[in-house]
């Protein structure tokens, strides 16, 4: 391949990091105080706990799949982890709760596994029975909000180390986590295979049911540790955590360039579609926009996405296709 | 059933008195048929003649309802497509099990890529997978500009290629071909042929399954026909 193809290429297929560079450019110069480290350490933070939810939802549609469950199962995790600690079993110790919240959401996700995997039953399908099941669990465990919630479930979503926010760690160590994960492991190419193919892949002796299993399960735990990073920003547990996040999820996802068809898009792809999103929400908050315009902006801004998308696969299929 | 030329060496397979019924419908009847070390078989038969399910059993996708499998020489159960593997059964299937999005070289060694231990985690080898895919696509005069290339921009007949290019790397003993030349151009179609005389070359024995008597005559050493199961 000639050197400028290889450097188009490279364009097209990080284009999501250049329109960030553009939108933060944009907004630098005209709003004040924007471009300050802590202010971009705070989008960061305020991003963190739908990130996880958008990487959720990234490894389910890079299998061909997708997750609606995904903030209930946030919501309904921390609810549930909350009133155990709280109510049924005050005596065990606060971190047991951070464990917890992985578990639960694990768990939550496996559901979803088990139906989609080896019951073999359409995933939209699905995770609209758990959406709706999930959703009203919460409401069913507890209408309102937990506001004595133990110190040791804050830390990791509210708390500071060396002044910056703890959840900015978590959320790098899982973006770097789920990059090995889906771009160096077999179980990762087995993923990106049942996305593209899912027929030639059990053809060529790969287990479509346990991956579809265990993709749904680690959605799960990512919602999971959603659930527990929106407890520490909110400082409380209301019953309402994470309602219809699900939907910036999706567009999180998809902005940054993973397919809906499957096999195709990173995660490094779906943490800058969840920078975007993140860098829009903070200039609407600091120019004091009313919310319901916000509301309109952010789906013009998936609609814009969406085209782009379009556009760069077709680029891609240009540069790439063989002369 | 009719055979010409028979081969007096132990036979690689030999299939002895197969049944398969789906439900109330037979569709293999006592079959009988083997092939020898580094032959070409081309199996024969009309649409609906029961070719499909014969390589299936073979192949470890579908399970034999009576009769027996000899590998060998030894008798064999084949229940999944990995046993078959593990015997040295590789299946190129008609409709190309490729995966279109993805690489050329990911393609060759799915589900049984090359790994390096990185403590407890295992991660893949992408530069060997690469070397080896071009090596292989280099021995088969595939038009490939590199490894990376996505299969989607491959030919028909070129996918074929990687799907054979399997069966070279992972040394398998026998090679089924599920109709490789039915949707192919007439270029594609030769490719496939060259193919099959490398297999043999490298002393891979070869099953040719195809309706187009043109096609395997100018490859196979022997001829199995098949009518009505």
């Amino acid at each position: 391949m000639i050197n400028s193809e290889k450097i188009k290429l490279e364009l097209v297929e990080h284009l999501i990091w250049l329109i960030i560079l553009g939108v933060f450019i944009v907004f630098s110069l005209t709003i004040p105080h924007f471009f300050t480290i802590r202010n971009l350490l705070f989008i960061l933070y305020a991003a963190s706990p739908l990130g996880f939810l958008v990487f959720g939802e990234a490894i389910a549609l890079l299998s061909g799949n997708m997750d609606l469950s995904l903030s209930e199962n946030a919501g309904l995790t921390a609810m549930l982890v909350g009133v155990i600690l709280v109510d049924w079993a005050p005596w065990l110790p606060g971190w047991v709760g951070i464990i917890l919240m992985v578990l639960v959401g694990a768990l939550l996700g496996a559901v979803n596994g088990f139906f989609v995997g080896k019951m073999k039953i359409n995933p939209f399908l699905i995770t609209l029975s758990t959406f709706i099941m999930f959703n009203w669990s919460t409401y069913y465990l507890r209408r309102g909000v937990i506001v004595k919630v133990p110190d040791a479930l804050l830390v990791l979503g509210g708390g500071k180390t060396g002044g910056i926010f703890n959840s900015i760690f978590v959320i790098v160590g899982m973006v770097f986590i789920l990059y090995i994960l889906l771009e160096h492991t077999r179980f990762g190419s087995h993923i990106k295979a049942i996305g593209g193919n899912s027929e030639a892949s059990g053809m060529l002796g790969i287990s479509v049911e346990n991956i579809n299993f265990w993709i749904f399960t680690i959605s799960g735990a990512m919602a999971g540790i959603s659930g527990l990073l929106y407890v520490g920003y909110l400082k409380c547990i209301p019953s309402t955590i994470a309602d219809g996040a699900i939907f910036l999820a999706f567009a999180g996802a998809i902005m940054g360039g993973v397919s809906l068809q499957g096999g195709r898009g990173s995660i490094i792809g779906a943490l800058g579609g969840l920078i975007l999103m993140g860098i829009i929400d903070a200039g609407c908050t600091m120019t004091a926009m009313e919310p319901a315009l916000r509301g309109v902006l952010n789906g013009f801004i998936l609609l814009i996405a969406i085209l782009i998308n379009r556009t760069r696969e077709s680029l891609r299929d240009r540069i790439l296709m063989p002369k | 059933m009719e055979e010409k030329n028979i081969n007096k060496n132990l036979p690689l397979v030999r299939v002895e008195d197969i049944y398969k019924w789906y439900g109330k419908v037979q569709a293999l009847k006592g079959i009988n048929f083997e092939v020898y070390p580094s032959e070409v078989v081309g199996l024969i038969g009309d649409n609906g003649a029961g070719k499909s399910t014969l390589i299936k059993i073979l192949s470890g996708v579908l399970y034999k309802n009576r009769g027996k499998i000899y590998w060998k020489g030894e008798e064999v159960n084949i229940f999944s497509v990995k046993e078959a593997r593990n015997l040295g059964i590789e299946t190129v299937y008609q409709d190309q099990a490729v995966i279109g999005c993805l690489s050329v070289a990911q393609n060759i060694f799915m589900g049984r890529q090359p790994v390096k231990s990185w403590g407890p985690i295992k991660i893949l080898d992408k530069s060997k997978m690469r070397e080896e895919s071009e090596k292989l696509a280099k021995d088969l005069k595939l038009h490939i500009p590199s490894a990376d290339q996505e299969v989607r921009f491959c030919s028909g007949g070129e996918r074929q290629g990687v799907a054979i290019s399997r069966a070279m790397y992972f040394k398998a003993k026998l090679v089924i071909l599920d109709e490789p030349t039915t949707a192919l151009a007439i270029s594609g179609v030769n490719k496939v042929l060259n193919f099959i005389t490398r297999l043999k070359e490298e002393k891979i024995a070869s099953i040719f399954v195809t309706h187009n008597l043109y096609h395997v005559y100018s490859v196979a050493d022997r001829f199995v026909v098949l009518s009505r199961g």
